[in-house]
């Protein structure tokens, strides 16, 4: 057993003074770049997926493990090499050091990946796992991050790759800067983990490959023996490569050896390739004799009863899992009956190329492709059940739907991952009609008795915490019993008396939900007991609540922080009934907002008494060809009238896991609607019929995070910043609107001047200076002698009063500082 | 007194009446009364809801406000509600809601002692009056109790407990849903259907049937004996204008003629079963009447004027 070995760059290593193999290695590289070089068609593609690697949470781990243990037997041994160097050796030896719990923490908390030994130097490789939503989580599990830098103006890594069929979601990336870089797995995508080598190797050879070793010259070049490469390392040759891989692959169905090693024979190239290493990308496929399944009626039988699960059919050589570069060798029919004697495989299913996210969108493959990627940006962010312990959980921020309900077009993805039990939206009865001109740009007009009723109702949920600090000198910060006759009490009400807010209680803003006090000195160590400290020598330090009123305090849990100190975590809720602005989307990249909510009697009806809860403007679907919710719409209306869920599988017509329009059709009909879905209707401001049929039915309505409560803002006045006196920036800083460059460009093309001005400086930064126009300098006022004095002229003869921003002067005065004199010149306007 | 005279005599004929449903005919009017009546109905037609709910003890899976939502929307019967006052000019108690001419006073306590999940529903809830208690549903016909529980409000399981008071007051649907009367209040134009005899003969009865069954919903039928074309059900028409797309594929334009009649409607009233359909819709007339009184009032005002134009001139004409 030689010649098998390599450096952790897996490269070929010299086993003590044979270079042959090394040598050999290096022509095979040498003859690639030529082929490379003579023949464009030889070139390797970086972007194919199949030689890519993902990286697990293990491998990073291990790596790092091994890292930090290396470090700590040297400190050991630094610690032991001291220890020895002094005389009393006898005395007690402590070796124990925490470099690997540190180390772990501290990688694990930052996510910055840092390994001088294996030359890694990563950040952001943990990430918080996204619990906005069960979808968000979901998807957060099956994402695929690359290592490169994104600026890259690079499209080929961008791309849809086709060899990421059924590997990586085609639907599923972000829009911007990382699109089509950060992508998601597949419903069916397995990444394999790395196997033992050394019985893999034997066993090649065990199966007539040749070590080079043994070859001569002559033999290395028979024409038809192929070079057999296993991880990227040459085991040696073979003559008959075919007879080699089928024996392999025989081996593996047998499960003699791990489900996840492949074998690809590359005829360009004249090699085999063996992989076991981990990272790889695989899918399981029905394996195929001559084209005739594996899987036969009665193992579905036992599927369905339960007697046989997955696994059993991996076991039996039923199924079998393929790589990327192994899919190569096999010839997969979509479905059973387009196999021919040449097939070797049969897809399991075509809609579980898309991942989990893309999954839950109703007939997907109806849709123009960037909506399916837009709807599963979008999923992510929708209100519903987070998890069936979600009102247990201690999220700092948890958005929940008050009734969320399953759609009623559902797919099999839905059913397989458990959206069904945990919705994010309801089935909306959906107008597209236009509506009193409040529904331009996709906006939404909503019915408000289907608020009244709890459509769209939401609750907010949000973590505050106060820790009872304790500081250096012993002393610690006290909640103290509030005092019902103080000025504050008015704002204590929802104290209890251990000074501490109350679950139940509703929140106004400015209530103190935590009655607490700070010593007023932490540093200088006390004498005697801290605890007595007198009531002076505190000062209040009570949290106040900063919200918009209507909140309640769901639960008060008192743990304690890392640094021992107690801390009080209030979760507090806020339940939201939509209202104007509030986002909303189907799902099928449909976003819109609320444009207005009109009362029950003033929305359209139909004579059957159906009214709708939405409307939605028919602007909506010319450009954006979302066809698949047309026939969500219809699907669902005969959905609730044959009360059956119907389905809407990415591709599922063929196999009936998506009812087509034809029958969904035949069902509206003999429940009395109109095949096409439209409803004729009565306006319910007139009474009078519509001119025009209207299309009407459910569709699936995910309410978003987006809230304008949370992003409304305007002020007069307010705080500013220290530095330059303006008005401070941003919503959580109560900070003002800016007329910035291209808003003032516009005032000065209409010559508004004074607007400007006032704009720009009046209402900004405005601040009186005393410029001397003798040396132009900034002077100051003396309020002794009443007048403005010029410090360099040491007079204040020629000083003039005059306005100008507090952020000029402060750029004079720093130019000043720099020895550059900025001089005024000012003349009469 | 001058002046056209635009009163007409509507007529109601009704068809069907039960608790909760019923189905007229309303003849001889237009459109605008036909809509007032329904949106009427819907947003104006007083009831009894549940409108202020103190917590005491909850220790179920549902907050506070979900469970007052809840409580909300549960119909209490509101026999009572057109003859008592809104609370917020009701001068007992200065507008506060809690006296007895303004507001009815519930108690719901429920604890949870066995394994057994213990569904909370409607019929949990004690009133203080006895002519406004949540609407029962149970059929009369059956008798097997354990089935006919309430509208459930939570579900408990052993050691939870809600104890709660509830204040139900007056109010209309356009303030809050909860207090709409009306479940479903639509209408229809009643079709008026003429076949063209004639042309229908020049038909095999291989084509009439096909023409026949193009309609989507049942209104024509083959009379089995002379073979003729006739219509079984004119107001199961949803003028979905298929049978006449029909007749034009067919090569038989004018085939048959179907005219909406315009001074002919066709009620369903749907009850949430806060009131009876029948009181629903005496109540709406009732109140239709009032406002329309209130207009009267200020007939000689200049505003009236100003306000109503020509309609304060018809008023008074009228
Ligand atoms: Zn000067
Ligand atoms: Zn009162």
């Amino acid at each position: 057993m030689d010649g098998g070995w390599k450096t952790d760059d897996g490269i070929q290593m010299v086993d003590g003074d044979n270079f042959r193999p090394k040598c050999i290695y290096v022509a095979v590289m040498m003859r690639r770049i030529m082929d490379a070089i003579l023949n464009k068609d030889a070139m390797d593609d970086k972007d194919y997926v199949g030689n890519k690697r993902l990286e697990l949470s293990g491998q990073l781990i291990s790596l790092l493990f091994e890292d930090l243990f290396k470090s700590m037997t040297t400190e050991v041994k630094n610690l032991t090499d001291k220890m020895l160097d002094k005389p009393d050796k006898a005395r007690n030896f402590d070796m124990s050091t925490n470099i690997i719990t540190l180390g772990l923490e501290r990688t694990l908390s930052t996510g910055n990946f840092e390994i001088k030994r294996f030359r890694m130097e990563r950040k952001g490789m943990t990430q918080v796992l996204q619990r906005l939503s069960f979808i968000g989580a979901m998807g957060h599990m099956t994402r695929v991050s690359p290592q490169f830098e994104k600026s890259r103006k690079v499209s080929g890594p961008r791309a849809l790759q086709p060899s990421q069929w059924g590997m990586l979601c085609p639907c599923d990336t972000p829009e911007g800067e990382a699109c089509g870089l950060v992508k998601n797995l597949a419903l069916m995508t397995h990444v394999t983990t790395d196997e033992e080598e050394g019985p893999l190797i034997s066993m090649c050879y065990l199966l007539g490959v040749e070590d080079l070793e043994l070859l001569s010259a002559e033999e290395l070049h028979t024409p038809d023996s192929f070079l057999v490469i296993f991880n990227g390392l040459i085991l040696g040759k073979h003559r008959k490569p075919l007879r080699f891989a089928a024996a392999i692959r025989k081996l593996r169905r047998d499960g003699k050896i791990g489900e996840f090693v492949s074998v690809y024979v590359n005829e360009k190239q004249h090699c085999v390739y063996l992989a076991s290493d981990g990272g790889r990308v695989c899918r399981p496929l029905v394996i195929a004799d001559k084209g005739i399944s594996r899987i036969k009626q009665h193992h579905m039988k036992e599927l369905v009863d339960g007697v046989r699960t997955f696994d059993d059919f991996l076991r039996d050589g039923l199924l079998e899992y393929l790589d990327v570069n192994e899919e190569n060798n096999a010839l997969i029919a979509l479905y059973e009956g387009d196999a021919t004697s040449e097939t070797t495989h049969i897809e399991i299913e075509p809609f579980t190329i898309l991942g989990v996210i893309a999954g839950l969108i109703p007939y997907p493959h109806h849709n123009q492709s960037p909506r399916n990627t837009y709807q599963c940006a979008m999923g992510k962010q929708a209100m519903g059940n987070i998890a069936y312990n979600q009102l247990r959980r201690m999220d700092s921020l948890l958005y929940l739907l008050v009734y969320p309900q399953r759609p009623l077009l559902t797919t099999k993805t839905i059913e397989l991952v458990g959206y069904d039990k945990l919705g994010a939206g309801q089935n909306a009865t959906v107008a597209v009609m236009s509506y009193s001109g409040y529904d331009i740009e996709d906006a939404i007009v909503m019915n408000k008795a289907s608020l009244d009723r709890g459509f769209g109702r939401c609750i907010v949920m949000k973590k505050y915490s106060a820790v009872i600090q304790k500081h250096s000198n012993d002393t610690s910060d006290r909640i103290l019993r509030p005092n019902r006759t103080a000025d504050t009490a008015g704002r204590m009400q929802i104290l209890d008396d251990d000074g501490i807010a109350a679950p139940g209680e509703i929140l106004k803003p400015f209530d103190i939900y935590v009655n607490k006090q700070s010593p007023i000195d932490t540093r200088t160590p006390k004498s005697g007991s801290a605890a007595n400290l007198p009531d002076s020598a505190y000062r209040s330090n009570a949290q106040s609540f900063k919200g918009h009123g209507g909140e309640v305090i769901d639960r008060v849990v008192l743990c304690s922080d890392k640094d021992k100190n107690m801390c009080i975590k209030f979760l507090i809720r806020h339940t939201r009934r939509p209202e104007l602005g509030d986002k909303f989307s189907s799902r099928h990249g449909q976003k819109g907002v609320c444009g207005t909510i009109v009362q029950q009697e003033d929305f359209p009806f139909s004579e059957k008494g159906i009214c709708p809860d939405l409307i939605m403007n028919p602007h909506g679907f010319p450009s954006r060809m979302t066809v698949g919710k047309m026939i969500e719409l219809l699907g669902g209306k005969a959905g609730v009238s044959c009360g059956r869920f119907h389905y809407g599988s990415a591709f599922g017509e063929r196999s009936g896991h998506a009812d087509k329009v034809e029958a969904i059709s035949e069902t509206l009909v003999s429940k009395g609607f109109n095949y096409s879905g439209k409803d004729f209707i009565y306006s319910g401001i007139t009474g009078c019929p519509l001119q025009a049929y209207i299309f009407m039915g459910p569709i699936y309505y995910q309410k978003l995070k987006h809230m304008v409560l949370d992003k409304m803002h305007a002020r007069g006045s307010g705080p500013r910043v220290m530095l330059t006196r303006q008005p401070t920036e941003g919503r959580a800083r109560n900070g003002g609107l800016r007329v910035g460059e291209m808003e003032r460009d516009c005032l000065i093309a209409y010559g508004a001047s004074m607007l400007i001005y006032e704009r720009l400086m009046l209402s900004s930064d405005p601040f009186e200076v005393q410029v001397c126009t003798a040396c132009g300098l900034l002077g100051y006022y003396n309020h002794k002698l009443k007048t403005g004095i010029c410090s360099s002229c040491k007079n204040g003869d020629n000083i003039s009063t005059m306005k100008l921003p507090y952020a000029c002067k402060l750029m004079i005065q720093e130019l000043q500082s720099m020895n550059i004199v900025p001089r005024l010149k000012l003349a009469d306007a | 007194m001058e002046g056209a005279s635009y009163a007409r005599m509507p007529r109601v004929k009704i068809r069907e009446l039960k608790d909760d449903y019923a189905k007229f005919e309303l003849r001889d009017t237009d459109a605008s009364i036909a809509n007032a009546l329904r949106r009427v109905m819907i947003a104006e037609v007083p009831t009894i809801a549940i409108d202020l709910v103190e917590i005491e003890v909850n220790s179920s899976v549902l907050n506070d406000e979900f469970i007052a939502h809840r409580l909300g929307l549960i119909p209490l019967t509101s026999e009572r509600a057109m003859s008592m006052r809104f609370s917020r000019d009701c001068d007992a108690c200065d507008g506060d809601g809690q006296c007895e001419f303004c507001s009815v006073e519930f108690h719901l306590r429920v604890k949870c002692m066995t394994d057994q999940t213990l569904d909370v529903s409607s019929k949990d809830l004690y009133s203080s009056d006895h002519s406004v208690v949540p609407v029962d549903f149970s059929d009369p016909a059956a008798t097997d109790s354990s089935e006919n529980r309430g509208v459930i409000i939570v579900k408990l399981r052993r050691g939870q407990e809600l104890r709660l008071r509830a204040i139900a007051r007056k109010g209309i649907g356009k303030d809050h849903a909860k207090w709409s009367p009306a479940a479903t209040v639509t209408f229809m134009y009643e079709p008026e259907i003429h076949i063209n005899e004639d042309l229908m003969e020049t038909l095999t009865l291989e084509e009439k049937r096909e023409w026949v069954d193009s309609s989507p919903t049942r209104v024509f039928d083959i009379d089995p004996v002379t073979q003729q074309v006739m219509v079984v059900d004119s107001e199961a028409y949803s003028y979905d204008d298929e049978v006449i797309k029909k007749a034009e594929a067919m090569g038989k334009p004018g085939l048959v003629e179907i005219i909406a009649k315009q001074d002919s409607f066709i009620f369903t009233v749907e009850s949430t079963g806060a009131i009876k359909a029948s009181q629903l819709v005496l109540n709406a007339i009732e109140i239709l009447k009032q406002k329309l009184d209130a207009v009267r009032l200020s007939e000689d005002t200049v505003e009236a004027d100003d306000q109503f134009g020509e309609l304060g001139a018809h008023m008074r004409g009228g």
